[in-house]
């Protein structure tokens, strides 16, 4: 609906100069106009690579289910089409692929394909890896870094905003009613989503 | 000819009032209600109170973006998008900058929502009086022109204004921040409370802390609900537990059946005839159809915004006002200000891993001017005041050490850490060079030229902020607070959403544009009470003096229009 939103914007800005057909593609199709398409694009194959990655950042626990049932696989390629400038998607497109190059290389299986303590041990990798290039500044896996830094990012905010992060790993109230600006610190006690 | 004069005879009333936020609801609400028949202009689209609220019962994961900007709404809200005022939750009432460009010789960040409610939807709802400090530091200090009015004359409308709309606060008999009607206060929270208490004894009291004072409601107050307690006002409270135009004010007009409401009117200019002095009425552009077409009334009020009100004037032009109505001070356009902020200290309040919260007040605390007071000497004029609190953060990953896994995640359903801040709000001097014009060159999205801004900025200001990160600081320190770390993220005129001036009130016709009733010199029977008549704008928040300026000149304009005066 946003994006919607944000399209019959631009079809009210160019005023009488497109035809009435267009406004109706623009409003009813939602069919991009050439200079609007989404810069990457990402497929159902490659949800479910985001999806796994995102499950090992946060994963399901005792508490909670984790990232992958909180629909982080179809986050995080939305907002990276939708949020981001065109370069840092072309640069977190590049790192996706590298990270599936990696899978192969190290694993000679697809990402998917990984156990869950081979994809840990790859990001272990990437983490130390991202560590270490904020001394070096080297261009060598600048994309990967980028995409394991953001990918990750995009993780803690969609979990921590989802129904699930807000419900079942923290604790939610959507009217409190009162404030109460000293109450006890209960053993165990949740954090509050909001 | 027939049809043109029934045309007259129906775009005509007693009043015409231009703009629908904070001032133009009060002048709507008390103009009808002293019998008037009201035409309310607004130039942006409907919004009806609680249906109206789209976004406001959803919760965090109802949000396709999580309350992230899209790249498609950044390009088309430059101005809007610069700081967090703009966001997926309300993101229709902030205007699409494209269409209504303006010009920065230097940088101002101008927010703006084009909707019935005007800002009243959005507002911070921080409710403060000036006190007589402010009504003559100008004289005092001989920057910008004095005051007309004392707090003497202001005081009972200060009491009218905060029994209808429903101010929450305490009663602290501080000389800079006098008391007023106030419903009870909210709570502090337990750590707020330990820092007031440390920070009073400390100083003695010349320095004190308080819950804000602020526009929602702790008890049910004239039909409308109290607080909730979920801290997402600026979406719009389906409780109409904060004041806004639709909570409080359009309800009381619509009752007396005397108003009638128009959006997408966009005022161009206001129509003046040089036989009778007066205005005669407004012309209005339509901003769905592009019609123009005319209303016409006894009397104007201008409640555009401070800068929307100063562009209609501008705007205005004839034989008799060739630089604008009223214009002839030369002083309409100039001695623009607005708030400087975005700079404090916080700390960290140890002693306290045991205590948490329930609910999310919709307030802060509040420190009073306290500086160039009795004793207190700086080298800089005027002063500053903090807000702030104490909150239980939840726990945050150190990007740094971009860890993952089931110990990031249980720390991350754990709350963190308690910490303190102190943010300063500081007075801004007028100074005439700071101003708007018309720039012909651009054009807006119905026609019309736009605004162009040259404000900024200067040395008291600036030296202001450096004692507004120390004194927070200091503060803080002998409150206990541990690891103080002092901030200041910059700042630019319109970032406060505070700017005032620019049709400043005066005694004298020579050097101001409104006289002491916020009504023109020149042109008697237009009023303008918004932020546009502040001849300096103290370093409180600004919207509960707009609400009661309003009342106070409307009583004033039907008793001059009932003594054939106007």
């Amino acid at each position: 609906m946003h994006r919607r939103e944000a399209l019959k914007n631009v079809a009210f800005l160019l005023g009488g100069a497109i035809s009435a057909s267009t406004m109706g593609v623009l409003f009813e199709s939602f069919t991009l106009p050439e200079n609007e398409k989404n810069f990457v694009s990402f497929s159902v194959q490659d949800q479910k690579i985001f999806a796994e990655f995102a499950d090992i950042i946060v994963p399901t626990t005792k508490s909670s289910a984790g990232a992958k049932a909180a629909g982080l696989g179809k986050f995080i390629p939305m907002m990276m089409q939708d949020c981001y400038p065109k370069e840092m998607q072309t640069s977190f497109a590049r790192g996706f692929k590298q990270l599936q190059d990696k899978s192969m290389q190290d694993y000679k299986k697809n990402y998917v394909s990984l156990t869950v303590p081979e994809r840990t041990k790859l990001m272990v990798d990437l983490r130390l890896m991202s560590i270490a290039q904020k001394d070096t500044k080297s261009e060598e896996n600048k994309d990967l870094v980028y995409f394991f830094v953001t990918a990750r990012d995009l993780t803690l905010l969609g979990y921590y905003s989802s129904e699930i992060g807000c419900t079942k790993a923290r604790e939610y109230v959507l009217v409190p009613g009162r404030f109460d600006g000293n109450t006890k610190l209960k053993p165990g006690q949740k954090s509050w989503a909001t | 000819m027939n049809l043109n004069t029934n045309l007259k005879a129906e775009n005509t009333y007693d009043a015409i009032v231009i703009g629908s936020g904070i001032s133009g609801g009060w002048a709507a609400k008390e103009l009808t209600e002293k019998g008037l028949r009201v035409l309310m202009l607004e130039r942006g689209m409907n919004i009806e109170h609680i249906t109206g609220y789209e976004t406001a019962m959803k919760n965090p994961w109802d949000f396709e973006h999580a309350g992230k900007l899209t790249e498609e709404q950044k390009r088309t809200h430059p101005v809007q998008k610069r700081d967090y005022p703009y966001s997926e939750a309300n993101e229709k009432w902030w205007v699409n900058d494209l269409e209504c460009p303006y010009t920065e010789d230097k940088r101002f960040d101008w927010y703006r929502g084009f909707h019935v409610g005007g800002k009243s939807l959005m507002w911070g709802r921080q409710s403060y009086r000036l006190s007589d400090h402010n009504f003559e530091d100008n004289a005092k200090d001989g920057h910008g022109s004095d005051w007309p009015i004392r707090y003497k004359e202001l005081s009972p409308w200060y009491d009218y204004a905060e029994r209808f709309a429903g101010i929450s606060g305490s009663k602290e008999n501080w000389s800079t921040c006098p008391d007023g009607e106030f419903l009870p206060p909210m709570d502090l929270n337990i750590v707020e409370k330990s820092v007031k208490a440390r920070i009073e004894e400390h100083y003695k009291r010349e320095r004190i802390m308080m819950i804000g004072r602020v526009a929602n409601l702790t008890v049910p107050h004239k039909g409308r609900g109290n607080c909730q307690y979920r801290n997402l006002c600026s979406r719009g409270c389906p409780f109409g537990a904060y004041f806004s135009t639709q909570s409080s004010t359009l309800p009381a007009a619509m009752a007396t059946k005397r108003l009638t409401l128009r959006p997408y009117s966009i005022v161009n200019h206001i129509i003046y005839d040089k036989d009778t002095k007066k205005a005669k009425g407004v012309m209005v552009i339509d901003a769905e159809t592009n019609k123009t077409m005319e209303f016409y009334a006894k009397i104007i009020f201008v409640n555009g915004s401070t800068l929307g009100s100063t562009f209609i004037l501008l705007n205005s032009t004839s034989d008799a006002h060739p630089n604008g109505l009223g214009n002839g001070s030369g002083q309409l356009g100039h001695n623009l200000m607005d708030h400087h902020f975005r700079c404090g200290a916080s700390g960290d309040a140890e002693g306290f891993d045991d205590r948490y919260t329930y609910g999310r007040r919709a307030n802060g605390i509040y420190v009073p001017r306290y500086q160039n007071v009795g004793n207190d000497k700086r080298d800089y004029l005027r002063g500053f005041g903090y807000q702030g609190g104490a909150s239980r953060s939840n726990w945050q990953s150190d990007v740094a050490e971009l860890s993952f896994g089931s110990g990031l995640k249980e720390k991350m359903t754990k709350p963190g850490n308690w910490t303190m801040g102190l943010g300063g709000f500081g007075e801004m001097l007028p100074y005439y060079e700071n101003k708007v014009y018309i720039d012909k060159t651009k054009k807006d999205k119905w026609g019309q030229p736009v605004l162009a801004i040259d404000c900024e900025y200067k040395e008291n200001e600036k030296k202001m902020r450096v004692d507004m990160m120390n004194d927070a600081a200091e503060m803080l320190e002998k409150a206990g607070m541990k690891n103080i770390r002092t901030y200041d993220a910059g700042c630019y005129p319109g970032m406060a959403i505070h700017e005032m001036g620019t049709a400043r009130m005066g005694n004298d016709p020579k050097t101001s544009v409104l006289n002491k009733w916020n009504q023109m010199h020149e042109v008697n029977n237009v009023f303008v009470t918004d932020g546009a008549c502040m001849p300096s704008i103290a370093c409180q928040n600004p919207s509960l003096t707009f609400m009661a300026l309003t009342a106070r000149a409307a009583d004033y304009a039907v008793k001059e229009l009932k003594k054939n005066n106007i």
